[in-house]
């Protein structure tokens, strides 16, 4: 009886794990994931570009994370945290028994030196890097404590409520101390993280090859191997996608999402992002000083037109600096219409010289807010040409693009910004505000300084009352409406597109998610 | 052989008649242009993008809803003028210096010839892209660019022509008779070289036409919007599997005109040179 009982209970046990093969995760296989440019930098407290972000969250953990389908924070690295009575204290408790993939012990010496060397002008870490959008990570915080080995505290120069979405963010990871020391300006090429994928190869312009991590500290990846391809032309990415050559393909051009989704063996999933794309009108050239003609511009482009030629409905236009997915959003606000005639007017009034030649600058790689970049540039050039304008399209590899932007020495440029932590201060504060008007290193790349606009939005950071903090919020996009430091374009529709093999594909609304959990069918 | 006798001699060989028509074809509608187009080639029509062939769009619309034909009408002007100024570009400073190494010998001949074996080593469109990535991306930057790297080949036919040509009693004889170098140079042996070198030029438009073409294809060339035939090749490729259309006719027309060129090329050769004419 009791044999007939063991046999049975194997039998079924068996059964649906040989039934249900599609159903039940497995390990191993590796996951090919074509995307359409290489890293800059995988030391993601200096990443700004997507591309260095997505390989870099899979090796790197942070203290708190964002839900693997949403943008609500939870525990990672620290298990628990509070805030003092004044809202300037933030404490974090850590976890324990966690390595760095090069086997130092994870502790609170480990986050003081992943924040101090940000922050801290005299931290020895500090000169290897340059820090990138500090008022969208660190920049508020005015020291690391280290109370015990287990327990760190953050203090803030002022109350400021972000700070929590900002940890969760990519530009606060834990790096191996050890690592640090080792590598100084070079860790970006050397990451070691916590992450349940480790750092193996980096070929330039070629492929990044990441491996499970077997000491991982909770559930282990599934797959053996990712292997991030870069395919920069996006016909090409779609031609690997359909013959099985990679598993996922990104930034897909809408013509081809459509022909994926005819595909019976490919998947797509679709979420309203929480980005945006955007044409940055540089308020320092002279020729765009005036607000009227950066008006004009925005009276001059058809952007229901652009969504549906370059979009392919996929997108939303935009008129404010951040998508309503996010709270915050000021829905009251009146776009620019598209009227050419009242561009040619405003223009007039503002004496605009009619001879000088724009140049207008266009990403040579695609992304979610901007899939086809180059036909966008065509089609904003056309639309300028009707009111008179004349612009000259511009084109350098996206390591320069994102310099010289970043430095204002272009008239108009088109960037977008995925949507960093959701919180509308990422975009305000973070892309608009004089603080990061600063060149060289600008994330206002508009250069656009209001004093009113910052003022705002700094007083906004100091509340920990969401209904408060969204009232002025709304009154800033008043401002930024009337002043047109970009014509905000389209809030496209986060699309991945990947092989059925693969199971359990996350999507986060801004893009960016850990493959941890994926796995692959054999 | 007299200019008439190479003309029907021309017409008579029929891969330099087959070239030739297509070549003229092309100049004309190159010289019809705006006439010939039915629409503006720059101005999108983006809600008529990607339309196959159709009576009203020949050659169907692109991406942007731009009219191909129009674009391919329009790219003509730039093809040739591509093909015509790189040309002359690499010929007239290679003739030179080929002139000047083969005619005055070591050290000159040593130190021109080894800079040609130079810029020689490089595969063609490497150093094309070499050059216009320090120049910069431009349609001008990129006629630059073909020219600069054809200059060794017009030198080394040049410089060989004039090696045996040097050799030759009459020029001895007009050196003996107090000929200066430049009059040797310049009215003797130069017009003995055209015949080779109109061959080659003619061979290079097409070879310039498909290098520009290249460059334009990687970016390197013609900038959006300008309708140039590589670029909009390079563009259509993207919509190959809906719109097969938009890279198609582009293909087709830098097929046709270098093809063209090489016909006519070869069919010059076969005319001009005697080796060939003794049948």
């Amino acid at each position: 009886m009791r044999k007939w009982c063991v046999l049975l209970t194997l039998l079924v046990s068996l059964c649906p794990g040989l039934a249900g093969a599609a159903d039940q995760p497995v390990t191993g296989g590796t996951l090919i994931w074509g995307r359409g440019g290489d890293s800059v930098s995988l030391d993601l407290a200096q990443a700004t570009d997507g591309e260095s972000i997505k390989a870099g969250i899979q090796i790197y953990e942070n203290l708190v994370k964002f839900g693997d389908n949403s943008m609500d924070i939870e525990p990672q690295l620290a298990t628990s945290w509070e805030v003092s009575e004044d809202g300037l204290t933030w404490t974090f408790h850590l976890r324990k028994g966690v390595t760095f993939h090069d086997g130092t012990p994870f502790n609170a010496q480990a986050v003081y030196d992943s924040f101090a060397r940000v922050i801290d002008e005299n931290h020895p870490f500090h000169s290897y890097g340059k820090w990138a959008y500090l008022s969208l990570s660190l920049g508020m915080v005015k020291e690391v404590k280290v109370v015990d080995d287990y327990t760190v505290q953050l203090v803030t120069k002022k109350p400021y409520a972000p700070l929590l979405n900002n940890l969760a963010l990519w530009l606060c990871p834990i790096v191996s101390p050890k690592a640090m020391a080792e590598y100084k300006d070079q860790i970006g090429m050397h990451p070691v993280g916590t992450g349940p994928f480790k750092f193996v190869k980096w070929v330039k312009d070629d492929q990044i090859v990441l491996e499970r991590n077997e000491n991982y500290w909770g559930d282990k990846a599934k797959v053996d191997r990712i292997i991030l391809k870069s395919i920069p032309e996006p016909s090409a990415r779609l031609m690997a996608l359909q013959s099985g050559t990679v598993d996922i393909a990104d930034d897909l051009d809408p013509d081809s999402i459509a022909l994926v989704k005819k595909d019976p063996n490919l998947e797509v999933i679709e979420k309203p992002s929480i980005n945006i794309g955007y044409l940055a009108l540089n308020t320092e050239k002279p020729a765009l000083k005036d607000v009227r003609v950066r008006q004009a511009i925005a009276h001059a482009i058809d952007k229901d037109t652009l969504i549906k030629a370059i979009f392919q409905g996929l997108a939303i236009p935009a008129k404010n600096p951040f998508a309503p997915t996010i709270w915050g959003y000021n829905d009251e606000i009146q776009p620019y219409a598209y009227d050419p005639q009242k561009a040619k007017k405003l223009l007039e009034e503002a004496g605009f010289d009619f001879s000088t030649e724009l140049e207008l600058w266009a990403m040579p790689v695609s992304r979610a807010y901007m899939p086809e970049p180059v036909k966008t540039a065509e089609l904003i050039q056309a639309y300028l040409a009707a009111v008179g304008m004349k612009a000259k399209i511009v084109r350098y590899d996206w390591g320069t693009y994102l310099k010289k932007t970043a430095n204002g020495e272009h008239d108009m440029c088109m960037l977008g910004w995925l949507g960093g932590n959701a919180d509308p201060d990422n975009f305000l504060y973070g892309l608009l505000s004089a603080d990061t008007a600063v060149t060289p290193g600008a994330a206002n790349v508009a250069l656009w300084k209001n004093a009113e606009f910052t003022e705002l939005v700094k007083q906004a950071q100091k509340i920990f009352d969401k209904e408060e903090r969204a009232k002025l919020y709304k009154k800033a996009q008043e401002i930024f409406h009337r002043e047109v430091p970009w014509v905000p374009l389209a809030h496209s529709t986060i699309v991945r597109c990947y092989n059925k093999k693969l199971h359990d594909v996350p999507l986060r609304p801004n893009g960016l998610n850990s493959f941890q959990m994926v796995w692959k069918e054999k | 052989m007299n200019r008439l006798e190479l003309f029907t001699d021309l017409l008579r060989n029929r891969t330099a008649a087959l070239g030739l028509c297509l070549i003229a074809g092309i100049v004309a509608v190159a010289l019809a242009g705006p006439a010939l187009a039915p629409y503006d080639p720059l101005v999108p029509a983006p809600l008529d993008r990607l339309q196959p062939p159709s009576a009203q769009h020949l050659f169907g619309t692109d991406s942007l809803g731009r009219d191909i034909l129009s674009r391919v009408i329009h790219g003509s002007r730039l093809s040739l003028l591509i093909g015509i100024i790189s040309v002359t570009i690499s010929l007239v400073p290679g003739t030179v210096l080929g002139l000047l190494a083969g005619y005055f010998g070591d050290p000159l001949d040593s130190i021109i010839m080894r800079v040609m074996d130079v810029l020689l080593a490089f595969p063609a469109v490497l150093l094309a892209i070499f050059i216009t990535a320090i120049l910069g991306p431009s349609l001008p930057n990129t006629m630059i660019a073909v020219g600069i790297v054809y200059i060794p080949h017009y030198a080394r036919i040049v410089r060989s022509n004039v090696l045996s040509l040097k050799q030759q009693l009459f020029v001895q004889a007009i050196r003996h008779l107090g000929g200066s170098h430049a009059r040797v140079i310049l009215l003797h042996i130069l017009p003995n070289t055209f015949a080779p070198i109109i061959v080659y030029a003619t061979l290079g438009m097409g070879t310039a036409v498909l290098q520009a073409a290249a460059l334009g294809f990687l970016g390197l060339g013609a900038q959006p919007p300008q309708p140039e035939w590589g670029a909009m090749l390079s563009e259509g490729r993207q919509y190959i599997q809906m719109a097969p259309h938009v890279a198609g006719f582009p293909g087709l027309a830098i097929l046709l005109l270098v093809l063209g060129f090489n016909l006519f090329g070869d069919g010059l050769r076969d005319v001009l040179d005697p080796s060939l004419r003794s049948r």
